[in-house]
Parts: structure tokens; C-alpha cells; sequence
């Protein structure tokens, strides 16, 4: 695949073991390149592979068919280059907002104090002032993801792993949210996967989208998002913005319908 | 001020109308003071006995038994709970143990630990740890296997290694559950360092109140009762303050 890729699926697949002990393929020759500081979607109907993609990415679980490279190096397990965003927010409910957003930065040898000051501009970041010594448990869903997203960029990795970051969110909490990745985006530029069934914020985050196809999953198309003035306001009114939609609707639709009769 | 005292009333009324009853039963001499003392001999009893210094030698002797066998309880079974978790080989030899020991009548072995021990305070510690091993192990057990692999995965990628997740993630993600086993636990080693005294005589409360039954002391023997009864309460209630001041954060908390 090219050279100039940060992150390269080459030919992944992957095969889960069922309760009764066969192999059941979950993802099928997935081929995709993905460029530095580029932001691709994966989308896709329920069941077709979007999280295991994922989890295979950050090397949560193990590579045995294919190969998955990030900065030309195979991924063997996890690491500090790729930080992931979970949509059960998987904060550490014992840690404080502070002590979780502060978690990986204790991990680096850093002094002391510099801890402290990239915790707090992490925490004024996502406006979350105030609530530096409460428990995840006592926030609200959205204020809860705000700390995930914190606690990952507190150790400023080059990518972002999200696996449908905002699907646990009520409409509107999602939009603010929305609203707020770009702006993140916007001040440090990261290279982002991110999944998701939700084909408008597809189509409103990612320069690149890639559909999935039903099980075994593999990728059926990518369609390039080019919305000049995305951060404007009133973008999602527009008609370029629904011709993206429904173009992608009808892709994911199809997928959609086959992955119920295949079942 | 009302409401303070009303609430005090709620929580002890059962105790009083209990005390009462006891009184006029006593009183009424449907039965004889030996089978039945009436409250205010029992209370004088344990009056005289903690002015003699007597019951709190008894007390310290059946409590630190307790304690002790109870922390060694805790350490082995949160070991064991963790372990049988994660390590195969650890799972593949304990959960068959476990699974006969955890509803085995664990007072059967106590003639064994006396013949190998011998009748003093280690046999009795290992009683009182082997019988409340067994909650707080199951219960931990079942703690670990239910960390959520999102948690432990978001743990190593900010940078933690797989050998720090023990430490840092699954051990205080197991707190809760663990917590629920030491409290299923502290119970059974009071019980059991109670029976494990009268079977073995010695110092504590259970050998004090054999001792009474022997000279048919009767006020002793039911001050006996009454001082184990309180104790293992203040014990029981300790527990329950140190569950709500380590789970501060969690949901059971945050209301
Ligand atoms: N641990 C597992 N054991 C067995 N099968 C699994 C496991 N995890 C996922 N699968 C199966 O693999 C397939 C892909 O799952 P995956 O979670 O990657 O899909 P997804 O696209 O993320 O779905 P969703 O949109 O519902 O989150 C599904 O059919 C699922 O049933
Ligand atoms: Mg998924």
C-alpha cells in the first residue's frame, strides 16, 4: 500500500470462536489507508464488524489474519499512539475527574507540576471546571464522555480511536458534542477513526467515509466528504450535505436489509 | 430534637419490648431463675464482670481470635478470588475446592487442625480463617471476572502494561464485590471462633460460657450471649462504616 498511509489495514479478517467452538468470520479482507491527520468514519449496519476493526486497530485483540500497520510498524498490542474513546465511556469510576483525566499522565515521567497543569488545560478544555473532584458516577452521560475524551488526549496521541463515542447520548447532548470535536479538531489535528451507524454524523465529522458491508464485513465503498465550511453553522441544511446523506443512506440501507435476511 | 430521639426509640424498640417481656416472663416465676435469670441479674453479672476486668479479657480473647483469623481470611481469599480470575492453572485447581468447601460445614475440621496444631490460638485462627476464606474468595472471584475488558483496554492504551493491571485496575475494581464477601465473612468468624472456644475450652467468651454452663452460673452463661451479641453488632456496623467510606465513588454511595 502507499507510503505516505499513517494507518494501513492490509487484507485483515478476523474470525470469533462461537459458544458451540466454529469460526465465525466477523470481518473478511479488509483493505483500507488511511492518511496522517485524516478523519474516516466507519459505517455500517449493526453486526458487520465496525468495533472488532476497531479493537484490532488498537491491539486489543490479536492480529491473526492480515496485517494492520501505523507509521509503516505492525500493530502487536496497545499503545500510547493510539488512544480510544468508548461509547460506555469505560472511566475508572473509582478516580476522580481529575485522577482520570491525570491516569496516563502519571504514566509518563513527567514532573509532578507539569501533571497538574496539562490535567487542568485538559479539564478547561472540555468545560469541566468545577467538577475536577467528583466521581464519574455523580455526571451526567455527556459530561462523563467529556472526561473519556479528556483522560485520552491528556496523553497526546497521534490517533484517535472512537467506537460510536456519542451513541449513549440524548440528540441534543450529541449535537454540543459534535460541535465540540471539531473544535478539538480544529485546535490539535489528530488522525481519527471513528464508528458509527449514524450516517449525518458521518457525513458531519469525516473527511472520508468507509461503508461497511453485513458479515463477514469487509469495505464496500468509501465516499469523500468535501463540505467546504463544515464548522459553520446551518452546514447540515445544506444540499451538498444531503446528497452526502442520502447517498450514503442508500448504501448502509442496502447492507441493512441483507444483514437481517442473513440472519 | 424530637426527631433525633424518635429515631433513637425506632432502632432500640425492638430491644426494649424485648427486655420488658424477658422482665415479666422472669418475674412471673413460670420459670425458675436457673432456666431463665431475670434481665436485671444478667445485667449485674455483666456489671461485676467488667468491673473485675473478667469479660474484657474473654472479649479481647475471642475478638482478636476473630479479627485475626479474619484478616488472613481476607488476604488468602482476595488472592484466591483474583487468582482463580485470572490464571488457568490457578481456576482449573481451586474452583473444584471451592465449589465442594464454600457449603461444607467448615467446624468438621477442627478436630483435624487440633491434632495437627494442638488445642491453642493458631488452631483456632485457622478454623475461623478456613471457614470465612470461603465468601470472600467467591465473591472476589466474581468481581474480577467482571471488570469490563473497556476498562482494562483503555488502561493500556494511556499507557499501563499488562502485569500494572492487576494493581491498577482490577484490584480496585473489585473493591465493591470483595467488600460484600468481608461482610459475609466477618459473621462467620465470629460464630465460629465462638463454637471453636466451646469446643476446645480456652479463654474467650465460648469457653467463659461453657465454663458457666459447668457450674450452672445461668446469669453467666446468658451474659455470655448478651456480650457476644453486642460485640458482633459494634463489629458488624464497623464494617458497614468502612464499606461507605471506601465506596465513595461508587453508586450505592452517590445518593
Ligand atoms: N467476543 C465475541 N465472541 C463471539 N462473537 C463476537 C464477539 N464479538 C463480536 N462478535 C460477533 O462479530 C460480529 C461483529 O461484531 P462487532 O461488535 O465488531 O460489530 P459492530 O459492527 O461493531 O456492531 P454494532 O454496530 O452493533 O456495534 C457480530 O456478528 C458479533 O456477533
Ligand atoms: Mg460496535
Amino acid at each position: 500500500m502507499t507510503s505516505s498511509a499513517l494507518i494501513s489495514f492490509d487484507r485483515v479478517g478476523h474470525s470469533y470462536r462461537s459458544n458451540a467452538g466454529v469460526l465465525v468470520p466477523a470481518l473478511a479482507d479488509v483493505s483500507l489507508d488511511i492518511a496522517q491527520g485524516e478523519f474516516v468514519a466507519l459505517l455500517g449496519p449493526s453486526g458487520c464488524g465496525k468495533s472488532t476493526l476497531l479493537y484490532l486497530l488498537g491491539g486489543f485483540v490479536p492480529i491473526r489474519d492480515g496485517e494492520i500497520r501505523v507509521a509503516g510498524k505492525p500493530v502487536t498490542g496497545p499503545g500510547r499512539d493510539r488512544g480510544v474513546v468508548f461509547q460506555s465511556f469505560a472511566l475508572f469510576p473509582w478516580k476522580t475527574v481529575r485522577q482520570n483525566v491525570r491516569y496516563g499522565l502519571e504514566r509518563m515521567s513527567l514532573p509532578r507540576a507539569e501533571q497538574e497543569a496539562r490535567t487542568a488545560r485538559l479539564i478547561d478544555m472540555v468545560h469541566l471546571n468545577g467538577f475536577e473532584d467528583h466521581f464519574p458516577l455523580q455526571l451526567s452521560g455527556g459530561m462523563r464522555q467529556r472526561v473519556a475524551i479528556a483522560r485520552t488526549l491528556a496523553v497526546d496521541p497521534a490517533i484517535l480511536l472512537m467506537d460510536e463515542p456519542f451513541g449513549a447520548l440524548d440528540a441534543q447532548t450529541r449535537e454540543i458534542m459534535h460541535e465540540e470535536l471539531l473544535a478539538i479538531m480544529a485546535r490539535r489535528p489528530m488522525t481519527t477513526v471513528f464508528v458509527t451507524h449514524d450516517v449525518r454524523e458521518a457525513v458531519y465529522l469525516a473527511d472520508r467515509v468507509a461503508v461497511m458491508s453485513a458479515r463477514p464485513g469487509h469495505i464496500k465503498e468509501v465516499v469523500t466528504i468535501d463540505l467546504p465550511g463544515r464548522t459553520e453553522p446551518g452546514v447540515q441544511k445544506t444540499a451538498a450535505f444531503g446528497a452526502y446523506v442520502e447517498r450514503l443512506w442508500g448504501l448502509v440501507k442496502n447492507e441493512a436489509v441483507q444483514a437481517a435476511a442473513g440472519r | 430534637m424530637i426527631g433525633r430521639l424518635g429515631r433513637a426509640l425506632e432502632a432500640t424498640g425492638t430491644v426494649l419490648v424485648l427486655l420488658v417481656v424477658w422482665h415479666f416472663v422472669a418475674a412471673s416465676g413460670a420459670f425458675s431463675d436457673f432456666l431463665l435469670p431475670s434481665p436485671e441479674a444478667v445485667a449485674a453479672r455483666i456489671i461485676d464482670d467488667a468491673l473485675s476486668g473478667d469479660v474484657f479479657a474473654s472479649l479481647a480473647r475471642t475478638v482478636v481470635t476473630a479479627l485475626t483469623g479474619f484478616a488472613a481470611a481476607g488476604l488468602v481469599g482476595a488472592a484466591l478470588g483474583i487468582g482463580m480470575a485470572r490464571v488457568r492453572l490457578v481456576r482449573w485447581f481451586f474452583d473444584p475446592l471451592v465449589s465442594i468447601g464454600y457449603p461444607m460445614p467448615k467446624i468438621a475440621f477442627l478436630p483435624v487442625f487440633l491434632l495437627w496444631i494442638g488445642p491453642n490460638f493458631a488452631s483456632q485462627v485457622t478454623i475461623v480463617a478456613f471457614s470465612a476464606v470461603f465468601p470472600v474468595a467467591v465473591a472476589t472471584r466474581a468481581g474480577a471476572e467482571g471488570v469490563e475488558r473497556t476498562l482494562l483496554w483503555s488502561a493500556r492504551s494511556l499507557g499501563t502494561s499488562a502485569g500494572q493491571l492487576l494493581w491498577q485496575i482490577v484490584l480496585p475494581a473489585v473493591v465493591p464485590q470483595m467488600l460484600t464477601g468481608l461482610q459475609v465473612a466477618l459473621p462467620v468468624a465470629l460464630i465460629t471462633t465462638i463454637v471453636a472456644e466451646m469446643l476446645t475450652g480456652g479463654d474467650g467468651i465460648g469457653g467463659a460460657m461453657l465454663g458457666a454452663m459447668r457450674f450452672a452460673d445461668s446469669p453467666g452463661v446468658f451474659a455470655g450471649i448478651i456480650v457476644i451479641a453486642a460485640t458482633g453488632f459494634v463489629l458488624i456496623r464497623t464494617m458497614e462504616v468502612i464499606r461507605r467510606r471506601m465506596l465513595r465513588w461508587h453508586a450505592e454511595a452517590a445518593s
